[in-house]
């Protein structure tokens, strides 16, 4: 799988017909507008941007604006039934709708807003209770005054610094960071008191005129009132959900429409104008060609023009990745580490096998696998989140090898009788006892993986001319041959087999590798037939690729050794699940399912989701990082919103 | 001290990893209003705790000041208690260095005829924890009540020898630097006492670049603002030497401007940890170059240090910048300060 071929498109024709070509670009769902057509008013004298102001943003503002409730939301539907509604019955509909829903709403905010009120107060009241005093009489003193509120702890514990002031604080409640309470003074030093209070953080509440009897009649009168409240409230609501199965469908078609309209105008600041006439620039893909210039051709005086993408002066291409069915959900990681350049490797499918073949090894188990791969179905049904096709993927993948290692949630003997049946002795790979097999093993997919890195790099340099990279870098030939060299030489001379480091061997494949790495830049310039400017003389010349061909001698050892993880988790997984089986022996039979139950969803949910990420770790560090630059843009075809954010 | 407290090591360095971030005071700098500000350290801080029960949108600021503090303080008990330190001496030394405050605030207001203003200002939340009764202190009319209050405490025996002036009024600065004089030398006893080694010296140490600093600010303030002799600045020093030898700090008293003080300085051990590139740089530009080299001092101990005590006392003064950092931020707020006028209060942690 690769990169969608695309072309690059100029479209012209008269400004009348503007509007009709972009409703065109947008029907045909491929047309990536982007900034294309900055570059054509950049590179051609007389040409401007338009640059209007959008008639539909007012309209579409009040639409917005309805107060339509938390039950209603404006989204994409047809609006091909009132294509024939005049303008001015819109806006008459639009005007009704207005007036009725926000009336509606402003009762339910105003009831809302008096509510909250009222509970204000009830929380007051509440720390008043038990106190039978007549609330009206008491704020109605004309001798005395009082305030209510309350007043941090902390400032409370000042109070006896004030003995001798003419004032009393109450506190009747105390919610340990304030002690809720009134204070009372002569009306002759209350302003003194009010004073004092306030440079005690004393928050003062104010009770409304209506309260006027004891706090317990009056929690009884607000409580009735909240309740009374409440009923018109509802009421309120009513006749919103009435108005909404009502109008809430033709609104939501103007909205739709005018939305449609108002975004075909924004996309007319993409276009560049001379006199009276209109260019658009854009990509398109090369499979979807025929299909957009039939559409374009409906329209007169209007002419495409369509170029190899190679031939868009400059314009930087965007990316469409191409992926089948298996490697379509893998995108989501191509993408978050950023898509390839136009004319760089599509690396979807080698993630989709390596990411779903490590996964798989590192976190064989055939039930909790299948469970995985159930879980990943639902998910994906129910939101279509792509996460979910992975688990898929994997899960399966997980299974595979739980059947190779014999293990079922755990039960590593749960399949014996079948593999008997099958005629083997016992499950093909017993974990436990072959420690060094699965560190080797998991050595050599690490091997294999980097050298498919090497080979892709080496393969994408030589498309894009990089033929020094190509050759003499780490990642190319020299690399390659050093890598695979030393590896086999190591192999050889570990197991016993063949002693390969003989000295034509080591000069050869080793030796001149590395002196060729070593001097990559002049070697480069010799083969391009550049002048080779040494930077910084001799000396620091030496010493910066020194220690540069040092870290790549590193980076092979550490890349290599990375891949042991894969061979430690196979190990973490079978030992986290020995220690759940443990764990259920060591209960009770009752309790032992449920041990087993709660170890394995324990182990699913840590270990998979460590598994994921070391490899995807994997991916991008290891693989990624040989070949991969993210650098591309991405291909989003001119679309509608249908949401309500406008500028 | 040994390995047993590594346990509130570690809690010292986890707290300190929740410290405000450079992010967090750029969201502050930019709030509109105290409420604004307050807001956001309920909401995105680990003051949320602190700020939980009140509507930081309208708090009030010397009410959002002391809960501050108080958040302050309780960090510091909160570190003292997770292992039961409290009961060892030098695990005392902010109780120690508060009830000083306090006792300062209080002679301050008293000699200003404004103990209304001191009560209001009091950290209450330290009226249940300080040796001697805070209200009664706020009450003295005058010294000698005062001096009575505090009769069971050892600041009586510092603070009974200073006679007022004939006209009533305290000898403040005289009180300041013997209070202080007795709160460095107690820190300095008790470390000796209770720490040996390499921990003794690395507390030993941080204390004595605490000493230099307060010397060094004030010695720059009077000179800067007060055109003050050697011999005025030598009477009102602490008398402690620490990474600055006497004769260098006598030379740097002796200088006779500003410029020259930060030229000289700018030769010795924390000169040159200093940026003191502009000799007439203002007061507050050279107090904060010295904060920031105090503040690398403490978090380079506590860091390496694996002592508790080190840890906590190196970690309360970066704490207590942290607190001095928000006060300036909410001040500048509150005056409609620019962000470039906050920036060059606050030292970043």
């Amino acid at each position: 799988m690769s990169i969608e071929k695309m072309e690059y498109v100029i479209i012209a024709g008269l400004l009348k017909n503007l509007d009709i070509s972009l409703e065109k670009c947008v029907e045909s769902g491929c047309f990536h507008m982007g900034d294309a057509s900055k570059d054509v008013i950049d590179t051609s004298e007389g040409l401007k941007r338009l640059d209007e102001e959008n008639p539909y943003r007012n309209f579409l503002r009040r639409i917005i604006a309805i107060e339509t409730g938390d039950d209603f939301e404006f989204s994409e539907d047809s609006f091909e039934d009132i294509t024939a509604m005049p303008e001015s019955e819109a806006e008459e509909f639009v005007s009704d709708a207005e007036k009725e829903f926000n009336e509606a709403a402003k009762e339910i905010s105003q009831c809302n807003s008096e509510i909250k009120e009222r509970n204000l107060i009830l929380t007051q009241l509440r720390h008043l209770k038990g106190m039978n005093i007549d609330l009206g009489k008491l704020l109605s003193c004309t001798h005395i005054k009082v305030r209510f509120g309350k007043l941090p702890c902390d400032s409370y514990e000042k109070l006896s610094y004030y003995g001798d002031r003419t004032f009393i604080f109450v506190p009747y409640d105390d919610d340990g960071s304030y002690k809720w309470g009134f204070y009372f003074a002569p009306g002759n030093s209350i302003a003194e008191t009010d004073n004092i209070f306030k440079t005690l953080y004393f928050e003062h509440i104010s009770v409304p005129d209506f309260v006027k009897d004891s706090p317990s009649a009056e929690e009884v009168k607000i409580t009735e009132d909240i309740k009374r409240l409440e009923s018109q409230k509802a009421f309120a609501e009513k006749k919103l959900e009435q108005l909404i199965a009502q109008k809430g469908k033709i609104l939501n078609k103007i909205f739709c429409r005018t939305k449609y309209r108002y975004d075909i105008f924004e996309m007319r600041r993409n276009a560049a104008v001379y006199n009276d006439k209109f260019y658009i620039a854009g990509f398109i893909p090369k499979s979807e060609e025929k299909k957009f210039c039939r559409l374009l051709d409906s329209i007169d005086e209007v002419s495409v023009v369509v170029k190899p993408a190679e031939n868009s002066g400059g314009v930087k291409t965007p990316v469409r990745l191409k992926t089948n069915r298996f490697s379509k959900p893998f995108s989501m990681f191509v993408e978050m580490y950023g898509l390839p350049s136009y004319n760089g490797f599509n690396p979807t499918t080698l993630v989709a096998v390596t990411y779903t073949l490590l996964f798989g090894i590192m976190f064989g188990d055939l039930g909790q696998g299948l469970l995985l791969a159930l879980l990943g179905f639902f998910i994906y049904r129910k939101s279509k989140n792509k996460l979910g096709a992975i688990m898929e993927r994997i899960g399966i993948s997980s299974a595979f090898f739980g059947l190779i290692y014999g293990s079922v949630f755990g039960f590593e003997h749960l399949l014996d009788p079948v593999y008997q049946k099958i005629g083997l002795k016992h499950k093909p790979l017993e974990v436990m006892d072959n420690t060094n097999t699965i560190l080797i093993g998991a050595i050599a997919i690490g091997v294999v993986i980097i050298l498919i890195s090497i080979i892709i790099s080496i393969i994408i340099n030589i498309r894009r001319r990089e033929y020094a990279e190509a050759v003499f870098g780490n990642n190319g030939a020299a690399g390659l041959i050093f890598f695979t060299a030393l590896l086999a030489g190591l192999a050889g001379t570990l197991t016993g087999k063949a002693n390969l480091f003989t000295l034509p061997y080591v000069l050869g494949l080793i030796v001149l590798p590395l002196i060729v790495m070593f001097f990559r830049e002049p070697l480069g310039c010799l083969v391009s037939g550049k002048k080779f400017h040494m930077e910084g003389g001799i000396g620091d010349f030496l010493a910066s690729n020194f220690f540069e061909v040092f870290e790549f001698f590193l980076g092979y050892a550490t890349n290599t050794l990375s891949f042991v993880r894969i061979g430690g988790f196979i190990f973490s997984h079978a030992g986290m699940m020995s220690v759940v089986m443990l764990l259920s022996e060591s209960v009770s039979k009752g309790a032992s399912p449920i041990v087993i139950i709660l170890g394995n969803l324990f182990v699913m949910g840590m270990e998979g989701l460590i598994v994921g990420i070391q490899v995807l770790r994997l991916e991008f560090y290891e693989i990624f990082s040989r070949f991969y630059d993210g650098s591309g843009l991405a291909f989003e075809p001119a679309v509608i919103k249908y949401n309500t954010d406008i500028e | 001290m040994n390995a047993e407290l590594n346990a509130t090591v570690a809690k010292v360095r986890a707290v300190y990893g929740k410290r405000l971030t450079d992010s967090d005071y750029a969201e502050l700098e930019s709030r509109k209003t105290v409420g604004e500000a307050a807001e956001y350290l309920k909401k995105n801080t680990y003051y949320s705790d602190a700020l939980a029960n009140v509507d930081a949108s309208s708090v009030h600021r010397g009410f959002l000041e002391s809960l501050l503090h108080r958040a302050y303080y309780d960090r510091y008990e909160k570190l003292c208690r997770f292992q039961n330190l409290n009961d060892k001496p030098f695990y005392n030394f902010l109780l120690i260095r508060s009830e000083i405050r306090e006792l300062l605030k209080a002679l301050l207001f008293l000699n200003n005829d404004e103990k209304d203003v001191y009560i209001e200002s009091m950290h209450a939340h330290l009226l249940r924890k300080a040796r001697f009764d805070m209200i009664e202190l706020a009450k003295a009319p005058g010294y000698d009540a005062l001096l009575q209050v505090i009769r069971h405490t050892p600041y009586y025996n510092v603070l009974k020898g200073i006679e007022p002036f004939k006209d009533g009024h305290i000898p403040y600065t005289k009180c300041e630097v013997a209070l202080r004089t007795y709160y460095h030398k107690w820190l300095f006893d008790t470390a000796e006492k209770e720490l040996s080694g390499n921990a003794g010296a690395a507390l030993s140490d941080q204390i004595k670049i605490q000493v230099d600093v307060i010397n060094l600010i004030n010695a720059y303030r009077m000179k800067k603002f007060f055109s003050a002799g050697a011999d005025e600045i030598r009477s009102k020093m602490l008398p402690f030497y620490g990474k600055l030898s006497k004769e260098k700090q006598n030379l740097l008293f002796e200088t006779r401007t500003p410029e020259e003080f930060i030229h000289m300085l700018a030769g010795t051990v924390y000169g040159r940890r200093m940026e003191l590139t502009d000799e007439n740089m203002s007061s507050e530009q050279f107090e904060k170059e010295l904060i920031k080299m105090r503040c690398t001092a403490a978090k380079r101990s506590l860091t390496f240090s694996d002592n508790a005590a080190v840890s906590i006392y190196s970690y309360m003064y970066l704490s207590e910048v942290e607190f001095s950092n928000i006060i300036s931020i909410i001040e500048s707020i509150r005056y409609n300060k620019s962000v470039s006028y906050m920036e060059n209060l606050i030292v970043k942690l």
